[in-house]
């Protein structure tokens, strides 16, 4: 009797959020295919009954006269293709090194590396004058390898392993992304001024959102790796079979489903991502959501077009969340969640 | 196999360096160079030669009415917004996971949210919000009620930005609280179901305290998350009327981009990245002690 109330109440408030689910992508949905007065006049509902559907808005968005809107979608296409198969695929080995390999870092070297990157950065900058992207590459490239030789030294201080290395990929993620997007945004721009162009360019773009999606990518894979059967692995080692080619030819088939869910839930940020797009381009790559957001000062109350690129955004979306409502539902995603 | 011959495995190198080179030079490697801004006058526009000046951005930080504000505003629409994506989350997946009628449907369409742009959510919600040809003002004259101008009232539009995370982001906690649910071992379930303890008590003595860590660490996650908000109230206010629902990372976005102020630009992310560092800290010693007392 009790169990049957609640059930009641349950079924009611699925329902009741289904429909807010719902009603805001069926009203978006409706309003790309009404005419202007449709819009205008106060709220329509119903295609047919209230209003005579039209596809203008639809021929007004693709032939261009309207404002640009081939070109982000296109440079959305591009730059979050490859940095979803970027960051996936280097993600993915990177945390099968983390799974299945044992990794010591000394948190002193850790220190080490900080002083000199920081240090020396200020001291050619500031005190030689040196220009900020030449001053970083050099830091970088002398910082690195003295921590690498300090790592090797017995030195006193706690030692990192592969938990710490993980958490310190993840919790790029924790920090507010303004810091790094302007940061890396004055980056940028100094290293347009020697001539390497990254501001408002395809590799810019691809690097600030590979980097972007590395920590989710190494985050998920690793538990999915973490599921892969290491005896398998083990008979072709013994086999004399490179560790590359174990990676590529088994483990990485046999964590295939890992791979789609991964890239479709990287892909959805890439995709979506706002602040980044928004520092680091400002008209020839341009991304989707930035167009998005210039709509609404460019076209002011003209809905059925903002509707129309709305619809063109969502749309590979919907598809996504299908794909992994359904890997869902073979349970493969709550397994991995932990 | 055993870890030593593992770890003495060269190629282990060749499999984490590329990715780790690119979060340092992407990430960590710009933060250098910003932390440095922070300690200059820097503009951008006119150009003037960057000249050392101390501690004197954080200062100006620190006083700024302006930057409180919004971190006053990024607060109460994080906060309210997480708490009530918890328990809506947390009702629906336990709707899901007894199985309510349709269940099946109701997976892929509580996930869909998430998926979408928050830019574009938020252009759906000015629709939607419109004072004149938007629906919900349409159900309020439907219903008698005067029109409302959601969008132009600071209170108003807060509670609006509040309501679209809370749509937006309440299916992340549906996802986590289902796959927690599942995994939850039935013989428990079942030997309280035989003792006749009654579905509430089951829910607040088991099913809660069960989950309890799991409820910490997903809305850790929400509040971290949330704190980063800015595409929704880019789009659906601008920060507007005035600076009343300005956040953090748009008041950032604005002296940076507007005012083309470097250093305090680079000064407030930092002000930022300390809070939320000690936020953290914070919750989660909170979160241990709660937890241990629970368990």
């Amino acid at each position: 009797m009790e169990n049957r109330s609640y059930r009641a109440l349950g079924l009611f408030f699925s329902l009741f959020w289904l429909f807010l689910c719902l009603f805001p992508l069926w009203w978006v949905f409706v309003t790309a295919f009404k005419p202007p007065l449709a819009v205008s006049q106060g709220a329509t509902y119903l295609p047919f009954i209230d209003f005579q559907p039209t596809l203008q808005a639809f021929r007004d968005a693709f032939s261009g006269q309207r404002g640009d809107f081939l070109n982000p979608i296109l440079s959305s296409v591009y730059v979050s293709i490859t940095a979803t198969v970027l960051s996936v695929f280097l993600g993915s080995m990177a945390a099968y090194a983390l799974v299945r390999f044992e990794f010591r870092v000394r948190l002193l070297s850790g220190v080490i590396f900080g002083i000199v990157a920081i240090g020396g950065f200020i001291l050619l900058n500031s005190v030689y004058g040196m220009r900020v992207p030449y001053a970083l590459v050099l830091v970088l490239v002398v910082g690195l390898p003295v921590a690498i030789l300090a790592n090797r030294m017995p030195l006193p201080g706690p030692v990192m392993t592969n938990q710490d290395v993980t958490f310190w990929f993840v919790s790029q993620r924790m920090f507010p992304p303004i810091v790094s997007a302007f940061a890396i945004f004055l980056l940028y721009s100094e290293s347009n001024k020697v001539g390497l162009r990254l501001l408002d360019s395809f590799p810019g773009l691809v690097l600030a959102y590979t980097a972007f999606g590395l920590p989710f990518a190494i985050w998920l894979m690793r538990d999915f790796f973490q599921t892969v059967p290491i005896e398998v692995e083990e008979a072709a080692q013994v086999d004399d079979i490179g560790r590359m080619r174990i990676f590529f030819q088994i483990v990485l088939p046999m964590a295939k489903p890992g791979l789609v869910a991964t890239a479709m839930i990287v892909l959805a940020f890439i995709w979506n991502e706002f602040l980044f797009a928004l520092l680091l381009t400002s008209s020839k790559w341009q991304t989707l959501p930035i167009l998005l957001a210039g709509q609404n000062s460019s076209r002011g109350d003209e809905w059925w077009a903002i509707s129309v690129a709305t619809l063109i955004s969502i749309v590979p979306m919907i598809v996504v969340a299908a794909i992994l409502g359904r890997m869902m539902r073979s349970g493969l995603l709550s397994g991995s969640i932990k | 196999m055993n870890a030593a011959a593992h770890s003495q495995d060269r190629i282990k190198h060749a499999f984490l360096w590329p990715a780790f080179l690119i979060v340092l030079l992407i990430s960590l490697f710009p933060l250098i160079y910003a932390l440095s801004v922070s300690f200059q006058t820097m503009r951008l526009v006119p150009p003037t030669p960057p000249r050392f000046v101390g501690v004197s951005n954080y200062a100006d930080v620190l006083v700024s009415a302006r930057f409180w504000g919004s971190v006053w505003t990024t607060a109460i629409i994080v906060f309210a917004s997480v708490a009530l994506q918890y328990v809506i989350g947390f009702a629906l997946a336990l709707a899901l996971h007894h199985n309510v009628p349709g269940a099946a449907l109701y997976r892929v369409t509580f996930l869909l949210p998430m998926f979408l742009a928050p830019v574009c959510v938020a252009l759906i919600a000015r629709m939607i919000f419109h004072p004149v040809v938007g629906p919900v003002n349409d159900l309020f004259t439907f219903l008698g009620a005067p029109n409302i101008p959601f969008l132009t009232q600071p209170k108003l539009a807060l509670a609006v930005l509040v309501t679209i995370e809370v749509w937006q982001w309440t299916p992340f906690v549906v996802l986590l609280m289902l796959a927690g649910l599942q995994g939850l071992p039935a013989e428990v379930f079942e030997a309280a179901r035989v003792d006749n303890i009654p579905a509430w008590r089951r829910f607040r003595d088991i099913t809660f305290p069960m989950l309890l860590p799991l409820s910490v660490a997903v809305v850790f996650i929400r509040l971290i998350e949330g704190f980063k908000i800015i595409d929704t109230v880019f789009v659906l206010t601008g920060g507007g009327p005035g600076t009343s629902t300005e956040t953090v990372t748009l008041y950032a976005y604005n002296e940076g981009f507007k005012k083309f102020n470097i250093g305090m630009t680079s000064a407030l992310s930092f002000v930022f990245l300390v809070v939320i560092i000690l936020f953290g800290t914070v919750y989660l010693a909170a979160a241990q002690r709660l937890t241990r007392k629970y368990a």
